[in-house]
C-alpha cells in the first residue's frame, strides 16, 4: 500500500516498487487499484436558499480530476434530465433566471466517461413553499359534499394542515371526525367534508404548508346554501307576475264596457252610413246595371 | 294611403294605441324564446360534472329546445287560428315554466332534454308565434317600425339573462336557478295578457241587408273552412310565389346565418385574445344589435323603403355575406370589434326585417299558418348549421374558412333574392294593371272577401281588385 502510494508521487525514485509493479499481479488486482484511485473529484458551488439577490443564480460544476476519459456532462433537476443542457465540457454551469419557488429542487451535474461509471454531485436548492393553487371560494348545497384544495411548489417538501378560523381563533382540522377528511401528498393537499351541514361547515378554511426553510398560508372560503334559498325568489317573482296580470286584466275590463260604448256610438252611425252607402251603392250598381 | 290596403282585412289595424302595449309584449315574448335556449349555456359546465356527462351531451339540451321550437311551428299556427294569440302565449308561458321548475328536480340528463328540450322548447314556440302574428294584425301602416321594436326583444333579453343567470348561478346553483328561471319564464304569461284580441268592429253585421248577409256568410264559411282540418296545412301557401322564394331563400340562408354568431368567440381565443375580452365582443355584439333593430325598423316604414322593402332585406343579407367575407381580413383584438360591429349592424337588420318580408309577401291573414310552416322547415339548416360549421373548422383547421363559407351563403342567398324579387315586383306590377283594368267595369266584388290573395305594394290604392286574382 505504501509503494502504491508512493506511486502516484513518482515513478522514477523507488525502484523496489517499480519493481514490484513488473510482477505479474493479478489482472482483477489491477483493475482495483485503477477503479480506488479513479473516483473523479467535481468542484460544486454550495447549496442555496431562495430567494437570491439578483435576477441570475448560477449553479457550477467542476470536473478537477478524473481517470477516464470524460465524454459528456448533463444537468439534472429532481431526479428527472434537463432538455439542452448536455455539453462536452469539464466546467459546466446551468443558469436559473430569476428563481421563484418553482426552481427549487435538488440539482445534479453528471459526468459520463468512457468505460467508468457516470459520477455526478448535487446542488440542492431550497425555499420555503409557495401555495399556487386553491379555489378562493366553494358554494354548495346542503348534504353535499365538498372538497377543498391547496397545491404547492418549493423544495423541501411540505407538510400540511388545515385549520378552521372561526371567532377570531384557528381551529386545527382533526383528520379522524367522521366528516372531515384529509388526503396530502407531496405538494397537493385536499381537504373533504360530506354531508355539508349549514350552520357548523361555512366559513373560512385555511391549509397550511411548512418545510424548514418557510412556512405560507391561503385561505378558501366555504358557502353552504340552503336548499330553501331559492323559495324566496321564487315566490317574489311568482307574486310580481299574479299582481301584474290581475292589473292588465281589470284595466282590460274597465276598459271594456267604455271601449263597447265609444265604439257603438261612431260605429252605430259609421254602419249605418256604410250599410247605407252599400245600400245606396248596390242600388247604383242595380240601377246601371 | 291605408284605406285601400284596410279594406283586404276586414277591418282596419288600430296602427297604435293599445298596438304599442301588444308590441310590448310581442318583445318580452320574442325576447324570451330566442334569448333563453342561449342563455342556459351558463350552467353547463356545473351540471355536466353533475351527472357526470360530456359537453355534447349537455349540449344537447339547447339543440333539442331550439329544434322543439322551430319544429313546433304548425302546432302553434293551428292553435293561433283556433284560439288567437293571447290563449297560446299564456299556456306557452306556463308550460316553459312548469319544465324549468320540473328540470329542477331532475335526476338525470335525460329528464333535463325531456323537461327543459321538449316541454321548454314547446312552451316557447307557443310563445313566438302569437306574437308575431298578432303585431301583424296590430299594425299595417306602422309595421316594419313595429316588427324591429318586437325583435329587438332578442339581444336585449339575453343581454339581461347573460348577467342574470351567472348571478343566479353563484347563489343558488343550478337547481335553484332553474327553479327561479321558471318563474321568470312566467313574465311571458305576463305579455300573453297583454295581447288583447284586436277589435275588428268594422266587420258589417249580419243582421242588416241582404248584400251584406251574403258576405257575412261568406265570410263565416271561410273561417269555418279556416278552422277545419284540411286547412290545417294551407297547402296553397306552396304555389305562392313570394312564399316560395322567402322559403327557399331563407333555408339555404339559415346554415350560414347562425354560425359566426356561435364560433366568433372560439375564433377570438384562437386569435390568441383572452377569454374576457372575447366575451366582451359578444356583449358589443348585442348592443349594436339591440340598436340596429328598431332603426331598421324605422327605415323599413319610410316611404321610400316601404313600398320595396324585399330589396331592403336582400341588401341585408348581402351585407351580411361580405362582413364575413372580409373577416379574415381583420387582425387583432380591434380589427375583431371592427367586424363584431358590423356583423352587429347586419345581423340586427336582417333579423328586424326577417319576419316583416313574409308578412309583406303573405299578408296579415295567412301569416300565422305560414311562419308555422317556415320554422318548421328551417328546423333543419338551423340545427345543423353550426355543427357542419365546426366539422368544417376542424377538419381544415382554420376558422377563415367557415368565414368563407358563411359569407359565399349569405352573398349568394342576397342575389337571388334580389334576383327574384325583382322578377316578383315586375310579376305584381302585371297583375296590378291588369286588375286596374277589370276594376273600371265590377267594383261591387270590392265587398266579396274571397281567398286571400298576395299583398302588393301599398300605396297605390289598387288593392281592392287584387282579390279577385288568384295568386296561382
Amino acid at each position: 500500500m505504501i509503494c502504491l502510494t508512493f506511486f502516484s508521487f513518482s515513478l522514477t525514485y523507488n525502484l523496489p516498487c517499480f519493481f514490484f509493479l513488473f510482477l505479474p499481479l493479478p489482472s482483477f488486482l489491477l483493475w482495483l487499484i485503477r477503479v480506488s484511485s479513479s473516483e473523479p473529484s467535481i468542484a460544486v458551488s454550495e447549496s442555496v436558499t431562495l430567494p437570491v439577490e439578483g435576477d441570475a443564480l448560477t449553479l457550477q460544476c467542476n470536473l478537477t480530476s478524473a481517470n477516464d476519459v470524460h465524454q459528456e456532462s448533463f444537468w439534472m433537476k429532481n431526479g428527472e434530465e434537463i432538455p439542452d443542457t448536455r455539453s462536452p465540457n469539464k466546467n459546466t454551469e446551468y443558469r436559473l433566471h430569476r428563481p421563484r419557488a418553482d426552481d427549487a429542487g435538488v440539482y445534479m451535474c453528471v459526468y459520463s466517461f468512457e468505460m467508468a461509471p457516470p459520477g455526478n454531485a448535487t446542488i440542492e436548492v431550497k425555499s420555503s413553499p409557495e401555495i399556487v393553487g386553491h379555489k378562493r371560494s366553494e358554494n354548495k348545497n346542503e348534504g353535499e359534499t365538498a372538497v377543498l384544495y391547496c397545491k404547492s411548489l418549493g423544495y423541501p417538501l411540505p407538510v400540511w394542515t388545515w385549520r378552521k378560523f372561526e371567532n377570531g381563533v384557528f381551529r386545527e382540522i382533526d383528520n379522524n371526525t367522521e366528516r372531515h377528511s384529509i388526503s396530502s401528498k407531496d405538494n397537493y393537499t385536499e381537504l373533504q367534508i360530506t354531508t355539508l351541514d349549514i350552520i357548523a361547515d361555512p366559513g373560512e378554511y385555511h391549509c397550511n404548508a411548512t418545510n424548514i426553510i418557510g412556512s405560507r398560508d391561503e385561505k378558501s372560503i366555504l358557502r353552504v346554501r340552503s336548499l330553501l334559498a331559492p323559495l324566496w325568489p321564487l315566490l317574489g317573482v311568482l307574486f310580481e307576475i299574479i299582481i301584474l296580470v290581475i292589473i292588465i286584466v281589470v284595466y282590460e275590463k274597465r276598459k271594456k264596457p267604455e271601449d263597447l260604448q265609444d265604439d257603438d256610438d261612431p260605429a252605430g252611425p259609421v254602419k249605418t252610413n256604410s250599410t247605407n252607402n252599400h245600400k245606396d251603392k248596390n242600388l247604383r250598381q242595380r240601377n246601371t246595371n | 294611403m291605408p284605406p285601400a290596403a284596410a279594406s283586404k282585412l276586414d277591418y282596419v289595424p288600430p296602427d297604435g294605441g293599445w298596438g304599442w302595449a301588444v308590441v310590448l309584449g310581442a318583445f318580452i315574448s320574442i325576447g324570451f324564446s330566442y334569448a333563453f335556449p342561449k342563455s342556459l349555456t351558463v350552467y353547463f359546465k356545473e351540471i355536466q360534472a353533475y351527472f357526470s356527462v360530456s359537453y355534447s351531451q349537455i349540449a344537447w339540451v339547447s339543440s333539442v329546445m331550439l329544434a322543439t321550437m322551430y319544429a313546433a311551428g304548425p302546432i302553434a299556427s293551428i292553435l293561433v287560428n283556433r284560439y288567437g294569440s293571447r290563449p297560446v302565449v299564456m299556456v306557452g308561458g306556463l308550460m316553459v315554466s312548469a319544465g324549468m321548475i320540473l328540470a329542477s328536480f331532475g335526476t338525470s340528463i335525460v329528464h333535463l332534454y325531456l323537461c327543459v328540450g321538449v316541454i321548454g322548447g314547446l312552451g316557447l314556440a307557443l310563445n313566438l308565434q302569437p306574437s308575431l302574428t298578432i303585431v301583424g294584425s296590430y299594425f299595417l301602416v306602422k309595421r316594419p317600425l313595429a316588427n324591429g321594436l318586437a325583435m329587438t326583444g332578442s339581444p336585449v333579453v339575453l343581454f339581461t339573462l347573460a348577467p342574470l343567470n351567472q348571478f343566479l348561478f353563484d347563489s343558488f346553483g343550478w337547481r335553484g336557478s332553474f327553479l327561479i328561471l321558471g318563474a321568470i319564464v312566467m313574465n311571458c304569461c305576463v305579455a300573453g295578457a297583454l295581447m288583447r284580441p284586436v277589435n275588428k268592429n268594422i266587420k258589417p253585421i249580419p243582421k242588416t241587408a241582404p248584400p251584406n248577409g251574403e258576405v257575412s256568410e261568406e265570410k263565416q264559411d271561410e273561417t269555418k273552412s279556416e278552422g277545419c282540418l284540411k286547412r290545417f296545412v294551407d297547402v296553397s301557401l306552396f304555389r305562392h310565389r313570394g312564399f316560395l322564394i322567402y322559403l327557399i331563400g331563407n333555408c339555404v340562408m339559415f346554415f350560414g346565418l347562425f354560425a359566426p354568431v356561435v364560433f366568433l368567440a372560439p375564433y377570438a381565443r384562437h386569435q390568441g385574445i383572452d377569454e374576457y375580452s372575447s366575451a366582451l365582443l359578444l356583449s358589443i355584439f348585442a348592443v349594436v344589435d339591440m340598436f340596429v333593430r328598431p332603426s331598421t325598423g324605422f327605415l323599413g316604414n319610410t316611404k321610400w323603403i316601404r313600398p320595396k322593402i324585399q330589396y331592403f332585406f336582400s341588401f341585408a343579407v348581402l351585407f351580411n355575406g361580405v362582413c364575413h367575407l372580409l373577416c379574415p381580413l381583420a387582425q387583432g383584438h380591434a380589427g375583431l370589434i371592427v367586424y363584431t360591429v358590423f356583423f352587429g349592424i347586419a345581423f340586427g337588420m336582417l333579423c328586424a326585417l326577417l319576419f316583416e318580408t313574409l308578412m309583406d309577401l303573405i299578408g296579415a291573414q295567412r301569416f300565422s299558418t305560414a311562419v308555422g310552416l317556415v320554422t318548421i322547415i328551417e328546423c333543419g339548416p338551423v340545427l345543423l348549421g353550426p355543427p357542419i360549421c365546426g366539422a368544417l373548422v376542424d377538419s381544415l383547421g382554420d376558422y377563415k374558412y367557415l368565414f368563407y363559407m358563411c359569407g359565399i351563403i349569405l352573398v349568394g342567398c342576397g342575389l337571388f333574392f334580389f334576383i327574384m324579387h325583382y322578377y316578383n315586383y315586375k310579376k305584381l306590377e302585371e297583375e296590378k294593371d291588369k286588375s286596374a283594368s277589370v276594376e273600371t267595369r265590377t267594383p261591387e266584388e270590392e265587398e266579396v272577401e274571397l281567398k286571400p290573395s298576395p299583398e302588393s305594394p301599398r300605396f297605390d290604392g289598387f288593392l281592392i281588385p287584387n282579390q279577385i286574382l288568384n295568386d296561382r
